[in-house]
């Protein structure tokens, strides 16, 4: 059914992901008027949550960084002030950092938040990291420093400024992980310890910028991590909300497929799967460039200068999660930690070549919720979801009549590994039970291959290059920019939230110097 | 601090500058292949969730006095994705003006869908049964949807043993639960009480009987006749325990309400804990108002305006169904949260003991129109289906 909506916007924001949603706040903030499109039924992308039995499961967040307390507030909760949503949310502070298990070396460590407590953990566990880490976190310190510069000028750094206020930035900044954690003469248990949150970021820890690794540790150490009590399903329909006060308009079940240009390959449109013209001259694309380029965009509008720029990236992580209701407390199945990371082996180079196989892939980030908020779930139960990721489109391999079972022998697998390493036997307190396979996150969300974390941010594709050429990528297509994992800061909650802010604040920059 | 990688830090501040020249020319030198228009986990995503399918009666055959079977082929595509079975379709039509849909229990098997077959075994009990038992033919055109629910077997909670408690046309995901086990892609031992109120209710009986060879244990339970080889009266724990021990098995129930309190009274001394019964779910009919008034229901399509009727004692879901708003549901029974839609105004109450939404609508004001009856004058923000 071809039909054009009786009313044109400023801009169509495609997709109601993190991205898409604060991007949309953003632009409505700016005073221009702004349609959402989602495909699916509920804003959020993977923040959202979902029922089984007497259990609301969260989706994927596993704690939310760089949040930090309403009197010392991090980045996110000053942009959630901004967009008008913090105090729609009820928050709780995550209980510590995290808990590290590793298969080979026997690892079994909890470390807490906060940088002193936090050095003071790793010396004893690895006595003679004081001054190393130490170090680190003086490192990290000026990292941030330098990159709140950067954006508070929007990228255009001043390099002398640079050069004398931040050297060791400069410096250290074209090196991986584990090159500056070297080179700091850190010992080696203490970097195998450190580098636990390398999963986050889907990177092993030689191809890894640190300047991407140091500053999501020390924001997740000095500014420690937050969930809202509702799942991350509260987020998204707080910023719904926010969306429709300030005016804007969603349309949920509503698939754009074509993004629309006239003869100077100008954006007119955007068509959705049912026919329906929306009339707009600007589009933030809450998906790939990959899907953008490759379907959406009309094709004579595709240049081969966006081709190769699309092909040279290389997806990162496709997405699998077990979600478990459990008919005991977490007290009585001697669960003690909110937040594991459980590793075949603490070398995340060997790791990462595991997981890119189905069959040699046993690493899983594991959350108790219940040890974060005990009232997440009726009295006597606990939740707990179990993350991985896979390297490579193994997972395409499966074939239709294998999947059920193929979910099963992985569900059955991160359950023994659990059991296994933590001692905790929770296998015959299982009531509820649910798989999310990468399957599961391309049907909800379209990514190719499941992806969940976009495009990796290794080597020459690092978070910094990104961000000093932030301006330079979005003239691939006057019109268009990008919100999301996909974007330049790359995939996870906090950063998908500021790709929307920059995104959607650009997009008010764009159509002013337009003079609407 | 003073960090250092190299003998001297120009050479350091050197591979920085390099950084963004280094990824222009990365970008600039990718392939120049097209870009591709699949991807296969999508792929298997599509096949498996199709969404909307458009489907095609094939054949009916009488079952019992009060059900049928309708035989199904997709027309947009060659096969029905492979699904759990004990899963439901939603299967809508146009009846006069209204747009009606329905959730129903698969007959048939996984197995069965790959070669483009879906059955469905319907009771004559309302308003769209009726229709499919008096109007459709071979060869009418209808809207289904994927496959749904979680009401089937799962080998890491469940017990391997399992006891299905089928009333009436609750047979029907027994039917296809027990030809899955059959056709190897599912692992559980299986016996199955199948209450019904004489011989000639009883559907599928052939069925059943040849699944005896593949493991299958039936059990007939009849209220109303006494005849040999069936058990009579109710599907007491008296007569499940003849057959299996209550305590070391999962339970699956499909049928009327009174079947379930029944049964449930009945397993009450053994103390099961809540992950050894499963229900399917039952959808959400009329509430009973006395002189039901009937209220003004603003309901937004993305920009357009209905303004419709609103019976007090009907679902808001039934309400747009009169008026042939194409509304997205499927459970029909405040679970699936398919049919989630904004509230914008007015008051409404939830079917009881049907609350499925999640804590944050509950905040936020979102519903789920399927098990919403309003109490005012209402205005909703609801996604079309399709």
């Amino acid at each position: 059914m071809e039909r054009t909506a009786a009313k044109s916007y400023d801009a169509v924001v495609i997709g109601a992901g993190n991205g898409g949603l604060s991007a949309a706040i953003r632009v409505l903030q700016g005073g221009f008027s702004c349609l959402l499109l989602e495909k699916h039924n509920l804003p959020g992308g993977f923040a959202t949550s979902f029922k089984r039995g007497r259990f609301e499961f969260e989706a994927s967040l596993h704690e939310l960084n760089d949040f930090g307390s309403p009197e010392e507030p991090g980045d996110i909760r000053i942009l959630f002030r901004e967009l008008g949503v913090e105090d729609k949310i009820d928050w709780i502070r995550i209980p510590e950092a995290y808990h590290l298990i590793t298969t080979d070396k026997k690892y079994d460590c909890e470390m807490p938040f906060g940088v002193e407590a936090y050095i003071n953990k790793m010396e004893e566990y690895c006595p003679g990291s004081r001054k190393s880490m130490t170090e680190f976190f003086e490192l990290c310190n000026e990292v941030r420093d330098a990159q709140t510069y950067s954006s508070s000028v929007n990228g255009n750094t001043d390099s002398n400024y640079m050069k004398s206020n931040f050297p060791n930035f400069i410096k250290a900044g074209s090196y991986s992980v584990n090159e500056v954690l070297d080179a700091l003469k850190m010992p080696k248990k203490a970097q195998d310890i450190l580098n636990a949150y390398w999963c986050y970021l889907g990177v092993d820890c030689d191809r890894m910028s640190f300047l991407h690794y140091g500053s999501m540790v020390i924001r997740y150490i000095t500014r420690d991590a937050w969930m809202p009590k509702m799942r991350s399903h509260e987020i998204s329909l707080a910023m719904d909300t926010r969306i429709r006060e300030l005016g804007g308009d969603i349309w949920y079940q509503s698939e754009a497929e074509k993004i629309l240009t006239d003869d100077e390959n100008k954006i007119i449109g955007v068509r959705l799967t049912d026919g329906t013209v929306i009339k707009t001259g600007h589009v933030i694309a809450n998906c790939s460039p990959h899907l953008v380029f490759g379907k959406m965009l009309e094709e004579k509008s595709v240049t081969e200068k966006m081709i190769r720029a699309t092909n040279a990236r290389t997806f990162a992580g496709r997405g699998l999660t077990l979600f478990l209701g459990l008919n005991k407390s977490s007290e009585e199945l001697g669960i003690k930690s909110h937040n594991y990371f459980i590793y075949d082996t603490a070398d995340s180079v060997k790791q990462y070549d595991m997981m890119k196989k189905i069959e040699t892939n046993h690493v899983q980030a594991t959350v108790c919720l219940n040890n974060a908020y005990p009232q997440c779930s009726p009295e006597g139960t606990c939740m707990m979801y179990f993350t991985t990721m896979f390297m490579s489109d193994d997972w395409g391999s499966i074939t239709e009549e294998d999947y059920f079972k193929a979910k099963d022998r992985i569900a059955d697998d991160m359950i023994n590994v659990f059991e296994r390493e933590t001692g905790c036997k929770i296998r015959d307190s299982i009531e509820e039970i649910c798989l999310a396979s990468p399957t599961t996150y391309a049907r909800y969300c379209g990514h190719p291959e499941g992806v969940i974390y976009g495009y990796e941010t290794a080597d020459w594709d690092s978070l910094m290059p990104r961000m000093m050429m932030l301006k330079e990528d979005a003239e691939l297509f006057p019109g268009l920019r990008f919100a999301g994992g996909y974007a330049m800061r790359s995939s996870g909650y906090s950063s998908a939230y500021v790709s929307g802010d920059l995104s959607g604040r650009q997009t008010v920059g764009d159509l002013k110097r337009e003079g609407k | 601090m003073n960090f250092k990688k190299q003998i001297f830090g120009f050479m350091d501040m050197l591979r920085f500058k390099k950084l963004v020249p280094n990824r222009r020319e990365a970008l600039a030198n990718g392939a120049d292949t097209p870009l591709p228009k699949e991807y296969r986990t999508n792929i298997l995503a599509h096949k498996l969730h199709p969404g909307y399918m458009a489907v095609e009666l094939t054949e009916i055959r009488t079952l019992t006095p009060d059900m049928k079977e309708y035989v199904f082929k997709r027309v947009d595509e060659n096969a029905f994705p492979f699904f759990r079975a004990g899963q439901y379709v939603s299967l809508q039509g146009k009846v006069g003006d209204s747009l009606v849909s329905r959730p129903y229990s698969i007959a048939s098997s996984p197995r069965e869908a790959l070669t483009n077959e879906l059955t469905l075994g319907i009771e004559k009990a309302g308003f769209f049964s009726d229709y499919l038992d008096s109007q459709a033919k071979v060869g009418d055109q209808f809207t289904m949807s994927e496959p749904s629910g979680e009401f089937h077997y799962e080998s890491l909670r469940d017990k391997k043993q399992i006891v299905c408690i089928a009333g009436g046309s609750g047979i029907t995901p027994f039917v296809s639960m027990a030809k899955s086990m059959s056709e190897g892609d599912e692992d559980y031992e299986m016996t199955l009480f199948y209450g019904a109120r004489d011989v000639q209710h009883i559907a599928y009986k052939s069925e059943l009987d040849a699944l005896a060879e593949k493991g299958l244990k039936t059990v007939y339970v009849l209220s109303d006749e006494e005849a040999e080889g069936y058990e009579h009266g109710f599907v007491s724990a008296e007569i499940i325990e003849k057959y299996v021990d209550i305590k070391n098995v999962t339970f699956f129930m499909c049928g009327p309400k009174a079947m379930y309190d029944f049964v449930l009274k009945e397993l009450e001394p053994y103390k099961l804990p809540l992950k050894a019964v499963h229900k399917d779910a039952t959808y959400c009919s009329d509430r009973n108002v006395e002189n039901p008034k009937t209220f003004r229901l603003t309901v937004h399509v993305r920009d357009l305006v209905y303004n419709i009727d609103a019976k007090e004692n009907e679902t808001l879901l039934t309400s747009m169904e009169r008026a042939g708003i194409n509304a997205p549901n499927k459970c029909r029974a405040g679970g699936c949260g398919y049919c989630h839609s904004k509230l914008l105004k007015g008051d409404f109450i939830v079917a009881d003991a049907r609350d499925g939404r999640r804590e944050a609508d509950r905040k936020f004001g979102f519903i789920h129109p399927c098990v919403t009856y309003p109490l005012s004058d209402m205005e909703i923000d609801v996604p079309p289906a399709y």
